[in-house]
């Protein structure tokens, strides 16, 4: 309970803390509506293209978004050394790590679930009947975003090469992840028959979520402090 | 069935090249590694040499 | 003596490379549907096998280094991941020329094609990493996080033949179940494998050996400041 109290004051301070300068949120979500409309003018596509790469151009824009997102997450304690008095702090890293992962993960879906009805607005999409397992989707693959993508922050939180090197370590391990959600995505969006063969993506995406999640949780440790 | 053997040999010759070109990168990373490490040890015994005067 | 070794290596596995030449043109015959070019398997399998065998010997060792704190095991790391990085693009190149030929495309996204060039991408990130960082420490223990999560996604990759449909064919060598290639063509395989397998432990020996070199240069450095 204790390891929960302390992820979730960390948590807590950094979501107030963006409440107040609301600086993360906006620009993810202004980047979020600059891609799709960028993408409208690349593929302007008809409905019945849009129900092919539904999935795909959703989640482009959230791993897009959410990499302003998670590079903030611990660049913003660089200063005025408030990352090293986090790190000596009585929380242990995973604590730190999870507050951080459980922060960034509610500032995304919120600029997910906003994107998502413009999405539908922009490329004259219907709602989707299965709206539920839509946001299920949702769920899951946004944490498996979240968690590489705080891990390799606080990796490359020190770097003179942060903006570079964090997309370029992250989007490859996201791959697995992106690929099950996208797939979900564009089946559920579209209103085709979720069938046996594409369950193997939900599969996918709970165990990445579940290995990469005890991964990190057992590394950071070593990443933030040595 | 030529083409098959134009392209096989195209892949031998990718695969080879691609050691060739990375033993030759090694090669110029010795010989650069070579003269940092005499540099420095230059340093050093002149680093060394004004701390006895 | 340790000139000797590398040289020694490199000799064994050129002598294997050549015999296996002889083997491959002379001895096995076309295959039935696919003629010559089929005999790309013998430098896109055994490079495949070895990169990936390097790199979860180098997870380990990355490990080895986060238990023990010694920075050899990092070099040793390092050197292994980079010549299996080199492997890796051998398997990719071949693989691509393999199948303009069979299925006459350069290339398709099906799963494990994929799932291999997401793996050529993080060791591209491990390789940028490694140049990111100056302090040793710090680089050892990043690239030895990093090694770690990268052989996760190496599993998906492996594992990617069981779990989806894909054009790239399904398990060919006899230890896999459902193996079908007569023993004659198969065993060229393993002979380049272990050519590949000498061939990387020169060029790791090599490569150790100057992260060595840099390391002296690093403590020197500090040395003079």
């Amino acid at each position: 309970m204790n390891f929960l109290r302390q992820a979730l004051a960390i948590a807590g301070k950094d979501l107030r803390s963006e409440v107040r300068s609301k600086e993360t949120v906006n620009a993810s979500l202004s980047f979020a509506l600059v891609i799709l409309m960028l993408f409208s003018f690349a593929f302007d596509p008809s409905s019945d293209q849009v129900r092919e790469i539904a999935g795909g151009l959703l989640w482009l824009v959230y791993a897009f978004a959410g990499t302003l997102i998670l590079n903030r997450s611990f660049a913003r304690e660089l200063v005025n050394d408030c990352l090293d008095a986090l790190i000596s702090s009585p929380a242990s890293g995973a604590q730190l790590f999870l507050g951080k992962c459980l922060a960034n993960y509610v500032l995304l879906m919120v600029v997910e679930c906003a994107s998502f009805p413009i999405f539908i607005i922009f490329y004259n999409a219907r709602w989707p009947s299965r709206w539920a397992l839509v946001f299920l989707v949702m769920l899951l693959g946004t944490w498996g975003i979240t968690v590489i993508g705080t891990l390799f922050s606080a990796m490359t939180v020190n770097l003179r090469l942060r903006e570079l090197m964090l997309p370029t370590l992250v989007y490859p391990m996201l791959i697995p992840a992106l690929m099950g959600a996208i797939q979900l995505s564009t089946i559920l969006i579209s209103n085709e028959p979720l069938g046996a063969d594409n369950q193997i993506w939900f599969k996918l995406l709970v165990c990445f979520d579940v290995i990469f999640t005890i991964l990190s949780l057992a590394l950071v440790e070593i990443v933030l402090v040595g | 069935m030529d083409s098959n053997y134009t392209f096989m040999f195209y892949g031998f010759t990718a695969a080879w090249l691609v050691v060739i070109l990375y033993v030759i990168s090694i090669a110029l990373r010795e010989r650069k590694l070579r003269a940092e490490l005499d540099r420095v040890k230059r340093m050093v015994e002149d680093h060394e040499h004004e701390a006895k005067r | 003596m340790r000139l000797k070794i590398i040289l020694a290596l490199s000799v064994i596995a050129g002598v294997i490379f050549s015999w296996n030449l002889h083997t491959m043109f002379l001895k096995v015959p076309d295959e039935l549907n696919q003629g010559a070019i089929f005999r790309i398997i013998y430098f896109h399998v055994p490079p495949a096998i070895a990169s990936f065998t390097g790199f979860f010997l180098a997870m380990f060792l990355g490990i080895a280094y986060l238990v023990k704190n010694d920075l050899r095991f990092d070099s040793i790391a390092a050197s292994i991941t980079e010549v299996s990085f080199v492997f890796t693009t051998i398997t990719l190149i071949t693989g691509s020329i393999w199948g303009r030929v069979i299925w006459g495309i350069w290339w398709t996204w099906d799963p494990r094609l994929t799932s291999f060039f997401i793996c050529w991408l993080l060791y591209v990130g491990y390789l940028m990493l490694r140049r990111a960082i100056d302090d040793p420490t710090t680089r050892a223990r990043m690239c030895a996080v990093l090694s770690i999560f990268a052989c996760v996604n190496v599993v998906i990759v492996w594992k990617s033949i069981e779990w989806f449909r894909t054009q790239h064919p399904g398990p060919v060598l006899s230890i896999r179940s459902g193996g079908g290639m007569a023993p004659g063509m198969e065993a060229p395989i393993w002979w380049n494998l272990l050519a590949f397998l000498l061939l990387s432990t020169a060029l790791i020996m090599i490569r150790m050996r100057q992260e060595a070199m840099q390391r002296e240069i690093d403590s020197m450095r500090r040395f003079t400041f």
